[in-house]
């Protein structure tokens, strides 16, 4: 007998302002600690919360590129349970009317290929502190810097059916985000979370069966990964006769194994009442609107138009459009004039794995457009132009200086040419003679040799009809 | 419509995060009783499906332009705090969340 | 006077009323009077407010001295920020003359429940001055200080006003921020203010009305004027009387104070007519649910970790700390509050205590609007049932306490504006008659009361 396996994720993700969800404090990573707080963020006595308009900005562009129906109502609740990291003792949240519902993401599960994903929310939220456990000897050390940055919470329809679809979604789902502007969705700046919930059942069971929280996945790979475990241990309680409990667990990357957290039972009623600090969050339906309006060219619609208006391999606009930066440096690059095949190849071959590495591009677009024209009208090598990229970064020299202070411009000056050819043939007396007797694939010999005797400057499309003169062939 | 006894009291001293010494319960039991009697008056009213829920204050929230300009703090943040060690607040471990 | 002389007879005045054991007071002294002198003299001397010293209850953060709410889980704690309303005071030439007594967080009517010992009422040492802001009352009307700051969640400025013969004012709820005002009941709490008179009290007021950006509920309108427009009678304006405001078992003291009063509003040229705000007598049960709810999610925050008081020697872990803390730190009558609010929002229970009591606010609410659009322009009530009780009278039955506050709390649970005017004395106790007005009617509330006030002798015995 086989089983189904039923997985919803939530995910929570950072969204890219300036300051915090409910004060004027900055929304920044890598600081002292408890160097952003402020009256709101220590929830002092009598300080209250004032919503940021560009999180509900940035939370509405991200739900609706999620094809979420944003509301022109929705209301602030609190949600109440302590822990040190929680200044208030409660969290704002929203919980009944939350600001958007109903969306659909799509994406390619490698089971059942294209498939919808419902989106059952969107809401906004603030974020909690840090408790770090081993900073303090025998005691925990709270951070609030954290504390109160802006959140959206997405949480999906119980549509998943497969570890692997799980990691399928989330990356779509970063996509997507990303292109809104929402949010930079890295899960080791810890700007996207997710959290898995998932149950298994025999396929055709009208109910689901009972389900348990994953927590602490800190890559997507590692949400594969741990719903897969959790997925086998799920399995194995079950055919063994037995149940599986209502727990949540926590994924230990090191040992790939989950551990159940011990939690009190009470500690899951919530209080949820609306705030009464904040009155509704009311949206002009038309704003809204201009909202959806401003969206970019989600990645779908940007893949086809790169295959089509480029000319580019559909896997290689694929490739182009995973990352909104990507993209957008793609296409500064040939609006800077370089050819669109040439710019996806050196974005390909070149830029990406270092944006990969630092999630940073080394050379300015128009910069890198005009090293493609050096290449294009033969002022450097194929080869040169990787060592010249390599040297524009960091500067900001032009690269045909760059070039020229690396002395990798080519020379296809016939004088300076002649020269090394002459050196090379004085050099190799014996090659001469045997390419004077017929062996022409010595050429190949030369034109190497004159290379490397002009490191690499000479044009070799222009050394070889210098050779040819001289050898009299 | 429904009784408040030892078991609710210590269930919501609980949640509230508030010790309740068991010898302060009965007469504690007694008081809360008295309140939620008092309170439940409410079911008398019918439902007013048709009045539109109260707010108190504006009727939508004023937004924020999101600029840093945090409200100062007058004084640093370890005088008032009972345990503040290297820039944290320090507080005792928490025994159900030690993983997280 | 000059601001130094000012400051030396606060302090004398301050001290005296300390001797006595009005035990009003929470923070004070003189070198913190001597400052704010120093600061008034590089202010101008035309400000609106210049010289006048305040009492602020001590729920209002200042981070020139402490602020505990009369609470153990605060002692000694000082606000690194000040209020708003404070800071507007202090800019206008106020100058903060003390930080006064209240009921614990602000929970109770008789300032009995604060954890530095209860206030004397400045006319009868055995009696409460009201409560909440019951140090506030008592300083103002025992001559210390013309005005004072109070707050009302359900009452507590209006009821103690009433109790102690001054005049009380609460505003319209977002009339004035609440930023800085340490949060009991959100959707209810306005900073109010006590004043010897009218005058006084709608000067302080004016000064700290107008929006505040840092508080979301704060309503965006313009200030208030500092002077009320001026009336010579009342001419022309209907005067409702809410009948189940005057139950055949009110007191007759404050039967007869009332009577006396409507007696001078028709005498000057007012309609008085009859009207009905049926769902009153839910006022007090609607409260006891909203206000508990809320106060149980806004003091989750005193939890021993960032400030206030950390109690765990018999906690090994976070948990135990917050118990024990929490447990040691809050008086009686929060903890009681606390473990209501707590449970009438916990799961299975919402509906049917905090979903129900929000639909009865909403048709309180509406008993208002209906008798306001019926052509009313104010209402009158008594304020209170009966004149300033004994201490210790209702301390063991708290829901008897809270229906002290029946004729106050609705009015505060509807967000409209009220006040209370001393309009005479039964047997030497204050009786106070509630003026009640639209939202954001204020100035026709006030005005109506200066030319009462005018009018009446507000200390004459009525009975
Ligand atoms: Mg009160
Ligand atoms: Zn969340």
């Amino acid at each position: 007998m086989t089983w189904e396996t039923v997985i919803g994720l939530e995910v929570h993700v950072q969204l890219g302002t300036r300051t915090k969800m409910f004060c004027a404090q900055a929304n920044a990573f890598g600081h002292d600690p408890n160097s952003l707080v402020d009256p709101y963020t220590l929830g002092l006595p009598g300080a209250l919360p004032v919503p940021n308009e560009e999180a509900v900005r940035l939370g509405t562009r991200a739900a609706l590129a999620l094809g979420c129906t944003v509301h022109p109502v929705s209301i602030f609740a609190r949600k109440h349970y302590f822990y040190p990291d929680l200044p208030k003792g409660y969290q704002i949240s929203q919980f009944e009317r939350p600001l958007a519902t109903g969306g659909t993401v799509w994406i390619e599960s490698p089971e059942r290929g294209r498939i919808a994903i419902g989106v059952t929310r969107l809401h906004l939220e603030e974020d909690a502190g840090k408790s770090l456990h081993d900073r303090l000897d025998g005691r925990t050390a709270v951070d609030l810097n954290r504390a109160g940055v802006p959140l959206a919470e997405i949480v999906s329809e119980p549509d998943l059916r497969s570890p692997a679809e799980a990691r399928a979604y989330l990356t779509v789902l970063r996509q997507l985000l990303v292109y809104a502007g929402a949010s930079d969705c890295s899960m080791e700046k810890g700007t996207l979370r997710v959290d898995a919930n998932i149950s298994i059942r025999r396929p055709g069971a009208p109910t689901f069966g009972t389900k348990t929280e994953v927590k602490n996945l800190n890559s997507f790979a590692n949400v594969e990964r741990a719903l897969e475990v959790e997925r086998a241990r799920q399995v194995a309680l079950l055919e063994a006769g037995g149940t599986v409990a209502q727990v949540t667990l926590l994924f230990n990357a090191a040992t790939g194994q989950v551990k159940e957290l011990r939690s009190k039972e009470e500690s899951h009623d919530y209080r949820y009442f609306p705030d009464p600090d904040l009155p509704p969050l009311v949206l002009d339906p038309a704003w809204i609107e201009e909202q959806r309006a401003a969206l970019p060219e989600m990645p779908e619609a940007r893949r086809e138009r790169f295959a089509t208006a480029y000319g580019l391999p559909a896997y290689h606009a694929g490739t182009l459009c995973l990352e909104r930066p990507v993209a957008d440096y793609f296409e500064a690059v040939v609006e800077a004039g370089a050819e669109p095949k040439a710019a996806a190849d050196w974005v390909l071959e070149t830029v990406l794995s270092g944006w990969n590495e630092t999630g940073d591009f080394a050379v300015a677009p128009e910069r890198l457009a005009h090293l493609i024209a050096l290449v294009k009208d033969g002022t450097v090598s194929r080869q040169a132009a990787k060592q010249v990229y390599a040297g524009l970064g960091g500067t900001t020299e032009a690269p045909r200086a760059v070039a020229e202070r690396l002395g990798l411009v080519q020379v296809s000056d016939t004088g300076a040419l002649a020269a090394w050819v002459d050196e090379v043939l004085a050099a190799h007396p014996k090659e001469v003679e045997r390419f004077r007797g017929g062996e022409a694939k010595l050429m190949g010999f030369f034109v190497g040799q004159v290379m490397k005797r002009s490191k690499g400057q000479a044009d070799p499309k222009a050394v070889q009809p210098v050779l040819q003169a001289k050898l009299g062939g | 419509m429904s009784s408040i006894g030892p078991t609710e009291v210590r269930h919501v001293a609980a949640l509230s995060a508030l010790e309740v010494p068991e010898a302060d319960l009965p007469q504690l039991v007694a008081q809360l009783q008295r309140i939620v009697a008092m309170v439940e008056q409410l079911n008398e009213v019918p439902s007013a499906g048709d009045v539109p829920p109260f707010v108190a204050g504006p009727a939508a929230a004023a937004l924020r332009d999101d600029r840093i300009a945090p409200e100062p703090l007058a004084h640093p943040l370890g005088q008032t705090a009972p345990g503040f060690a290297e820039g944290f607040f320090a507080v005792p471990r928490h025994t159900a969340m030690e993983e997280s | 006077m000059i601001p130094r002389d000012v400051a030396r007879e606060t302090g004398r005045r301050l001290a005296e009323a300390d001797a006595k054991g009005l035990n009003a007071t929470l923070h004070w002294s003189q070198a913190l009077l001597d400052r704010e002198a120093e600061r008034l003299e590089t202010l101008q001397a035309n400000l609106p407010l210049y010289g006048l010293p305040v009492a602020v209850k001590d729920n209002i953060v200042t981070a020139e001295q402490p602020t505990t709410c009369a609470s153990r889980i605060l002692e000694g704690y000082v606000s690194p920020y000040t209020a708003t309303a404070v800071a507007r005071l202090r800019d206008a030439g106020a100058m903060v003359a003390c930080k006064a007594n209240l009921d614990e967080f602000a929970m109770g009517s008789s300032t009995e429940n604060s954890a530095f010992g209860r206030v004397q009422h400045p006319l009868d040492p055995a009696r409460v001055p009201g409560g909440s802001s019951g140090g506030s009352a008592a300083l103002v009307a025992a001559g210390v200080v013309p005005a004072a700051l109070g707050s009302e969640t359900g009452g507590s400025v209006r009821q103690p006003a009433a109790f102690c013969g001054i005049v009380g004012v609460k505003p319209t709820y977002g009339r004035v921020s609440r930023y800085g005002l340490v949060a009991f009941g959100s959707s209810l709490d306005c900073i109010s203010v006590f004043g010897r008179t009218v005058a006084d009290a709608a000067k302080v007021l004016g000064v700290m009305s107008g929006h505040d950006p840092l508080d979301a509920t704060s309503a965006r309108r313009p200030a208030l004027p500092l002077t009320p427009t001026h009336r010579s009678d009342l001419a022309g304006l209907r005067i409702g009387l809410p009948r189940e405001y005057f139950p055949a078992d009110l007191d007759a003291g404050i039967r007869a104070g009332l009577d006396r009063t409507i007696a001078v509003v028709k005498a000057l040229g007012a309609e008085v007519v009859e009207v009905s705000l049926p769902h009153t007598k839910y006022a007090v049960p609607t409260y006891y649910i909203i206000a508990p709810a809320e106060a149980a999610s806004n003091l989750a925050r005193y939890d021993g970790v960032r400030y206030g008081l950390r109690r765990m020697s018999h906690a090994d872990d976070v948990q135990g700390m917050y118990r024990q803390t929490r447990g040691e730190g809050f008086g009686p009558e929060v903890r009681r509050r606390i473990l209501v609010g707590t449970y009438v929002l916990s799961a299975g229970y919402y509906d049917a205590y905090y979903g129900k009591a929000q639909q009865v606010r909403a048709l309180l609410a509406r008993d208002f609007d209906r008798a306001f659009a019926g052509g009313v322009d104010l209402l009158l009530t008594p304020t209170t049932p009966t004149p300033a009780f004994k201490a210790g009278d209702k301390v063991s039955d708290p829901v008897a306490m809270y229906y002290s506050d029946i004729f106050v709390c609705g009015i505060s649970l509807a967000g409209l504006p009220a006040l209370s005017l001393p309009v005479g004395r039964s047997e030497g106790l204050p009786v106070g008659a509630q003026l009640i007005a639209p939202a954001f009617e204020e100035d026709r509330m006030l005005s109506v009361a200066q030319v009462l006030e005018r009018t009446l002798d507000g200390a004459a015995e009525v009975r």
